[in-house]
């Protein structure tokens, strides 16, 4: 048991480090490698000092594996993320902690809100499959994953903030990084769209997995000792399928953020997503790869979370030491 | 996260037809003709006549309706979207050779879907960038399934320190959400429409090289690949004539499935800023577009591209249902 924790955590640190080596090496694939970034800023008058200052200022000039070194040490030790090329201050630290918290609770509450409406769905559809109500949520969630997620944002934005009950287009917007949160009305559409990006996924995922559950043996059981449907619903099927829900929270995050991304621009929401996007049209890589590696370790910490917590819920794992 | 389950392997598609329903002996054959090997024509039935794998397939395929009308909606509108300009004639490719023509006009019997923010005919634009979306899009799942498929055949044939090297790689691969990884492609080497086509496809193939792994993981501890392998058969040689031909139904499926994924990847890189650029669109692209002016009222530079998106959407991923349906109808059936 606490050799599958410490081998979990160990296998989750190694992935970060594998990435972090990845992204630190992107640039050196550039035309003038490390030095691209100079070359690119100095472009309006290109001379050997403005490159040598601009290199010597960032620590360009030292060879790959220091750079690295102190690239990884920066991180561990300091959670140093570098620098960026563009802004001011350019501490990359300093910028990502204002926009974190916002897209972490963004993503959070899409995702509670996804699950609360999913999961119920997904059990009814497989409840009454293949009857007309199974076809018709079927189709509906199928709709809602076709649909680009930007279509579906200002689709929602032009019917409840333009035409109807007036929401706020975007949030509130301030200083400091909480200031976003004086004025829930703002966060209801983003949060709508990011949610309706989800369900579409989850409940297909929640149905075939209880659909899975329903045709085993300690069902057929259960009726057959003359348990109603409503016991066999929740005790049998709910809390075998619960672990399902556990997955659904450690794959869907890449998706969840990818989502994010999509909807953070659509609301003008200052999040990753919105920084990383107006970065990469810069070309300020720096924030890009930065933005990355955060949401690099969000993914592997939410995935070491749900692997975790299904050792907890689910004794079968727990007993065996390991699920795979 | 996929909605999808991923396909079942088709292991038993490959034993000789008609072992498994037959036994190992045709049936209606006399003592005699099994000890000389020699059948008379009269003793076989035509009924008994054992279907082609790919006409089994096709069958099970046409049984499926809602496959096979995608089938008719997807050809009419590739049809459509490549042979349209020659019926349909409007300029595309020149924003000088709109001056004059009205912006964000609405639909009328000259432009029948109106025209867009920069003049382009909306008709003509949906057929131009339709063409775009579909072929970017079958590239990049090819692509995806190309390099999965020899990346997970490696991985899962050759299994040892290998395969966990492979694997661990894949793990780190997989943690880095794929819009961002995209995006970070696109930010440092650029956004030319090749490039695009490169980028979603070396970045969408981690998922698809786990499912080719376990496929090849069971085909090549089964009898003919072991068989195979005894009589001295290469590791070449086991891995393209056992271990790719048999999970190919796999493959397929997969592959429908990455091409749907890669036009909506497209899509969203077009609303980002990041996609094809003018005077060159995709349907994302037009989507972009046309959303930022749904707010004057312009319908028609969303809805018509909206629904003929989610319709291409749906059709690819009922195709891929239906093809993934013939590996576990042929399993049930044998």
């Amino acid at each position: 048991m606490l050799y599958y924790i410490a081998r979990r955590i160990l296998q989750g640190f190694f992935v970060l480090i594998m990435v972090l080596i990845f992204t630190f090496t992107l640039p050196y694939f550039l035309p003038h490698g490390a030095l691209n970034a100079a070359y690119f800023t100095c472009s309006e008058h290109l001379t050997p000092s403005c490159i040598e200052g601009f290199a010597n200022h960032y620590g360009l000039n030292q060879p790959y594996w220091t750079r690295l070194w102190h690239y990884l040490w920066g991180i561990f030790a300091h959670g140093n993320l570098g620098l960026s090329f563009k802004d001011s201050p350019p501490q990359l630290t300093g910028i990502l902690k204002l926009y974190i918290p916002r897209t972490f609770f963004l993503a959070l509450c899409a995702f509670l809100l996804a699950t609360i409406i999913a999961i119920p769905l997904g059990i009814f559809q497989a409840w009454r499959r293949n009857r007309p109500s199974d076809y018709w949520f079927t189709g509906g969630t199928f709709m809602l994953y076709a649909t680009p997620p930007f279509v579906l944002g200002f689709l929602l934005l032009d019917a409840f903030s333009i035409h109807t009950i007036h929401l706020p287009d975007s949030p509130t917007v301030g200083v400091h990084p909480w200031a976003i949160f004086t004025d829930p009305r703002g966060f209801i559409l983003p949060v709508l769209t990011l949610t309706a990006l989800q369900i579409g996924s989850y409940s297909r995922y929640m149905r075939s997995n209880v659909i899975d559950v329903l045709v085993q043996d300690y069902i057929r059981t259960a009726r057959a000792k003359g348990c109603s449907p409503r016991q066999i619903l929740v005790r049998h099927t709910f809390r075998n399928a619960m672990t399902s829900i556990v997955t659904i929270l450690g794959l869907s995050i890449p998706t969840l953020l990818a989502g994010a991304v999509i909807t953070e621009s659509v609301f003008n929401y200052p999040g990753l997503g919105l920084i990383v996007v107006s970065a990469a049209v810069n070309f300020d890589t720096q924030v890009v790869l930065g933005v990355t590696v955060v949401v690099t370790a969000m993914t592997v910490l939410g995935n070491l979370i749900a692997d975790l917590s299904l050792v907890l819920i689910n004794p079968r794992i727990r007993i065996t030491g390991s699920d795979r | 996260m996929s909605p999808r389950k991923p396909a079942k392997s088709n292991i038993e598609e490959f034993v000789a037809p008609g072992v498994l329903e037959h036994g190992l002996v045709a049936p209606g054959l006399t003592e005699n003709e099994l000890l000389t090997g020699v059948a008379s024509e009269a003793s076989f039935d035509p009924s008994d006549k054992i279907e082609s794998g790919f006409r089994q397939g096709a069958r099970v395929f046409a049984q499926n309706k809602l496959a096979m009308i995608s089938v008719f909606v997807l050809g009419f509108l590739v049809i459509a979207c490549f042979f349209g300009q020659y019926v349909w004639h409007t300029n595309q490719t020149s924003l000088l050779a709109q001056i004059g023509v009205p912006q964000n006009a609405a639909p009328s019997l000259s432009h029948p879907l109106g025209t867009d923010i920069n003049g382009f005919d909306e008709l003509g634009r949906i057929l131009y960038g339709g063409k775009y979306s579909l072929t970017l899009g079958f590239l990049a799942g090819l692509i995806t399934i190309l390099i999965g498929t020899v990346y997970g055949m490696i991985s899962g044939y050759f299994g040892g320190i290998v395969d966990s090297i492979m694997m661990r790689i894949l793990d780190a691969a997989l943690s880095i959400p794929s819009l961002f990884l995209i995006i970070a492609l696109v930010a440092i080497f650029g956004k030319s429409t090749p490039f695009l086509i490169i980028v979603i496809g070396t970045t969408s193939w981690f998922l698809t090289a786990r499912l080719i792994r376990s496929d090849a993981l069971v085909i090549k501890n089964l009898e003919y690949s072991q068989a195979s392998i005894s009589m001295g058969a290469t590791k070449l040689h086991v891995i393209r004539r056992h271990v790719f031909v048999n999970s190919m139904g796999n493959i397929v499926t997969v592959g429908t499935f990455s091409v749907a994924d890669s036009i909506q990847l497209l899509s969203a890189l077009g609303f980002l800023g990041l996609g094809i650029q003018l005077p060159a669109t995709d349907w994302g692209t037009m989507l972009n577009e046309g959303t930022q002016e749904l707010f004057n009222g312009y319908w028609w530079e969303v809805f018509p591209v909206a629904i003929l998106f989610i319709i291409v959407i749906v059709c690819i991923n009922f195709i891929g249902d239906a093809l993934r349906d013939i590996s576990e109808v042929r399993l049930r059936e044998r």
